[in-house]
């Protein structure tokens, strides 16, 4: 890309032979992540000497933490079930979702080229929205709770699933799917028996892969008012009530923890 | 028994697994169906929908184009700073740690340690650090770069430790042989191993440290979130509008970048 | 020169891999060590380098009794060695160039050795070490797309760039095909000719070294059992290196030991 714009250098051998040394970028990144590092470090403020007056602050908010209150616990119990449903539902729901869209964005199996580019752009750029904005604009239609959440998971493991399913059926093999299209099979029939079960353990891998990143992200949404278990951490932190922002996050570590453990199993069985 | 039977009694097996599977995943739908509470649906939730869409189709222009520290290009640039500062931190944060967590370079206890540890770090959402930080900095970007670097470590860690375990050791039996000493050894047979992979994952982290760094404004750590949020709390749909249109844009482009850099890191 | 005297290897495990091995080297020869796996081959040439240590005897190399070295003058003394191996070696991620300049990375003041700045010279060096074995045209490639054969011989360039008395070479081509192990061969054949470097090779390919080498030595369970001229050696030197059935008492089963071991 950029190494045309940089000179060239010819070195000429002791033998009389040519040769064109090629320019080394490395120099020319290292300078530019220096100047984009100190001019990131100006707009933001940052502060060395701040830190180190007055880090110590995050850790006495971490020593606050502990030990959690305990007895916060029945109270957790509820919001806590209502961010895996939501995430649940969401990554379930957007899973069947993805599979049609990911066919129709696949241009080896859509025939027209606009659709299948169409459904490519419509995926990335669902995908550019952070789920928590897409959260908070949920929450404006659907109202407070835990629809706004589950439609922000939604939306993102459609994106998600969609674009890497899309990606593996256009690197299917193809030999059967002719095979059978010209037998007299429907295209979907041929996709049916002949790509299906070449993605499906990676399909159902990649699903779970996003449920388990969806938990963690359903946990937050409450933050935005979409409901489950962030909307008790946004009230605890507001009250800077720690020792309960402290037993959220565990009992959130350990459900987080629990559901990756289950998930990489399936996984491993699946790969 | 022949192969044909065999196959014959191995096929309802296979049909009873599936069943269930479907069966436990029917369940779990229908429980998490509880979920969703429909009275909570405001009526006006279709007008809303309808003029964030016209809001994006009528960006507020004035907004888009504006180059004081308030306008969507400034906000932006803010956002920028912070995901980048926050990888650059990071990433150099997480080069000890990952040396630290590979279980062919340090003791298996101590590897294990830090793996629950970068865990811990990785569960804990990104808000509740950007919160803490604010009590260290104040509210602002600068907070914001602090909570980037720390959320960065736990993943980039993790991927880091992939590419240390398998760094090609073959390389140093022939530097050895040329009469290296060790620390040539690792600045011209390790490094280079490492520093493309590296950097490839750090522009991966960075790509999503954009996104993160949006949300970091609705905790008041810098960056385009907070004028978002009050844009809608406003229902200032335009200004919601252009701020939506640019902050789709930057990711766009950032990730159509980072995805050519790194396939070109990749296959040289 | 290179004389082993008496020399004796044994592994702390109380494996004997060479046993009063006795040996003369001269200048410029070509030399291909045949044997079983396990037969110390490889021991007997990583010994010259002080890539192992010996236990017993002599290894005299140019006069100076190599186990006499000691740290930093090990180094000095490995620089005029090269070494090439089975498995290239190579830095697959970075420029075929950059793989050759390793081998000036030693003299090196400190300051070029942390930023990796060579000097023009060093350039020049490297890029003729590259038209030597005729892939001049791949300098700014990246190693990893190149075949075998090729990146054996960008090893090969960066052993000369050494500009080395002597080249070890530990089964050079045994993961190329036919035709890119007799290429790679005859890289070796001219350089010993037109460098007078000395050539020591360990090879399995038994055809490959009575066709390229000039001196064959044949060594069984740690000991030298022929060492002649490979136009002398005969399908009876050739069961004897790899049967060991025709003298002493040792059988198949104590060679399969040995290999197992």
């Amino acid at each position: 890309m950029f190494d045309k714009l940089l000179p060239t250098k010819k070195i000429i051998l002791p033998n009389g032979k040519e040769v064109t040394e090629k320019p080394a970028l490395m120099p020319f990144v290292v300078v530019a992540i220096l100047v984009l590092t100190y001019m990131s470090a100006v707009i933001t403020g940052f502060n060395v000497e701040t830190i180190i007056k007055r880090i110590e602050q995050f850790f006495v908010i971490l020593q606050q933490m502990v030990p959690p209150t305990w007895a916060y616990f029945p109270h957790i119990w509820q919001p806590l079930l209502d961010t895996i449903k939501m995430s649940l539902l969401g990554s379930l729901m957007g899973v069947l979702c993805a599979l049609p869209l990911a066919i129709l964005a696949a241009s080896n199996i859509t025939k027209w080229k606009w659709l299948s580019a169409t459904m490519k752009f419509f995926l990335s750029l669902l995908r550019t929205l952070p789920t928590l904005i897409v959260a908070l604009v949920a929450t404006f239609v659907f109202g407070l709770g835990t629809v706004a959440g589950t439609v922000a998971i939604f939306l993102f493991t459609v994106a998600y699933v969609g674009k890497l399913l899309y990606e593996q059926i256009e690197n299917a093999n193809m030999d059967a799917y002719e095979a059978m299209n010209s037998m007299g099979l429907t295209t979907i029939q041929s996709f049916r028996y002949a790509i299906f079960p070449q993605i499906l353990p990676n399909y159902l891998s990649t699903s779970l892969f996003c449920f388990e990143g969806n938990v963690r992200y359903a946990s937050i949404l409450g933050y935005v008012g979409a409901g489950g278990i962030g909307l008790l951490l946004n009230e605890s932190l507001g009250w800077r009530n720690y020792a309960n922002v402290g037993m959220i996050l565990l009992l959130l570590v350990i459900t987080v923890f629990i559901i990756e453990t289950i998930s990489e199993h399936y996984r491993k069985k699946l790969m | 028994m022949n192969v044909i039977e065999k196959q014959y009694k191995l096929e309802p097996n296979r049909r009873v697994t599936q069943l269930v599977t479907i069966f436990i995943l029917c369940l779990l739908f229908v429980w998490s169906l509880s979920a969703i509470e429909l009275e909570q649906l405001t009526t006006n939730g279709f007008t809303i929908a309808k003029n964030i869409l016209v809001g994006m189709v009528q960006p507020d222009l004035s907004l888009l184009v504006n180059v004081t520290t308030s306008g969507v290009p400034y906000l932006l640039i803010e956002t920028m700073a912070i995901a980048f500062l926050g990888t650059v931190v990071g990433s150099i944060l997480a080069i000890p740690l990952a040396f630290l967590s590979a279980s062919n370079i340090v003791p298996k206890p101590i590897a294990y340690v830090v793996r629950f540890l970068l865990i811990l770090i990785r569960t804990i959402p990104a808000i509740v650090y950007g919160l803490m930080f604010i009590r260290v900095t104040g509210p602002g970007p600068f907070a914001g770069v602090l909570t980037m670097s720390l959320v960065s470590i736990g993943m980039l860690s993790k991927l880091y430790v992939d590419v240390i375990e398998d760094l090609d050791i073959s390389i140093l039996e022939s530097m050895e042989s040329i009469g290296c000493t060790t620390l040539e050894k690792i600045r011209f047979g390790i490094l280079p191993q490492l520093l493309a992979s590296f950097l490839s994952i750090v522009i991966y982290r960075f790509d999503m440290n954009l996104r993160d760094a949006t949300v970091l404004g609705l905790v008041g750590a810098g960056g385009i979130g907070a004028p978002l949020i009050f844009a809608m709390n406003a229902y200032r749909w335009s200004e919601v509008g252009s701020i939506l249109i640019g902050l789709i844009l930057l990711i766009l482009i950032v990730e159509y970048m980072s995805n050519k850099i790194r396939t070109k890191l990749v296959r040289g | 020169m290179i004389a082993f005297k008496q020399v004796q290897k044994q592994y702390p495990n109380g494996y004997s891999a060479l046993k009063n091995v006795n040996l003369q080297i001269q200048q410029g020869e070509y030399v291909a060590i045949i044997g079983r796996s396990g037969a110390g081959k490889s021991t007997l040439l990583r010994c010259i380098n002080r890539m192992h240590e010996i236990t017993g005897g002599t290894l005299l190399v140019d006069e100076v009794d190599i186990n006499t070295l000691k740290g930093k003058s090990v180094r000095q003394f490995r620089r005029n060695i090269g070494m090439i191996f089975q498995s290239f070696n190579l830095v697959t991620r970075v420029s075929v160039i950059k793989n050759v300049l390793v081998s000036f990375v030693p003299e090196m003041p400190f300051w070029r050795k942390l930023l990796g700045i060579f000097t023009e010279q060093q350039k020049k060096q490297a890029l003729m070490a590259l038209d030597r074995v005729g892939i001049l045209d791949k300098a700014y490639v990246r190693v990893d797309q190149l075949s075998g054969g090729q990146q054996q011989r960008v090893a090969l360039a960066r052993t000369l760039a050494q500009n080395p008395k002597l080249i070890l070479a530990d089964e050079p081509v045994a993961s190329l095909d036919p035709v890119t192990a007799h290429q790679v061969m005859d890289d070796f054949r001219r350089i010993n000719k037109e460098l007078n470097m000395t050539v020591i090779m360990n090879i399995h390919h038994v055809e490959l070294a009575l066709e390229y080498a000039n001196r064959v030595i044949g060594i069984r369970a740690g000991e030298i059992v022929y060492d002649g001229a490979a136009k002398d050696v005969t399908e009876a030197v050739l069961r004897q290196i790899y049967n060991g059935q025709v003298e002493e008492g040792s059988s198949v089963v104590d060679v399969r030991q040995a290999v197992t071991n």
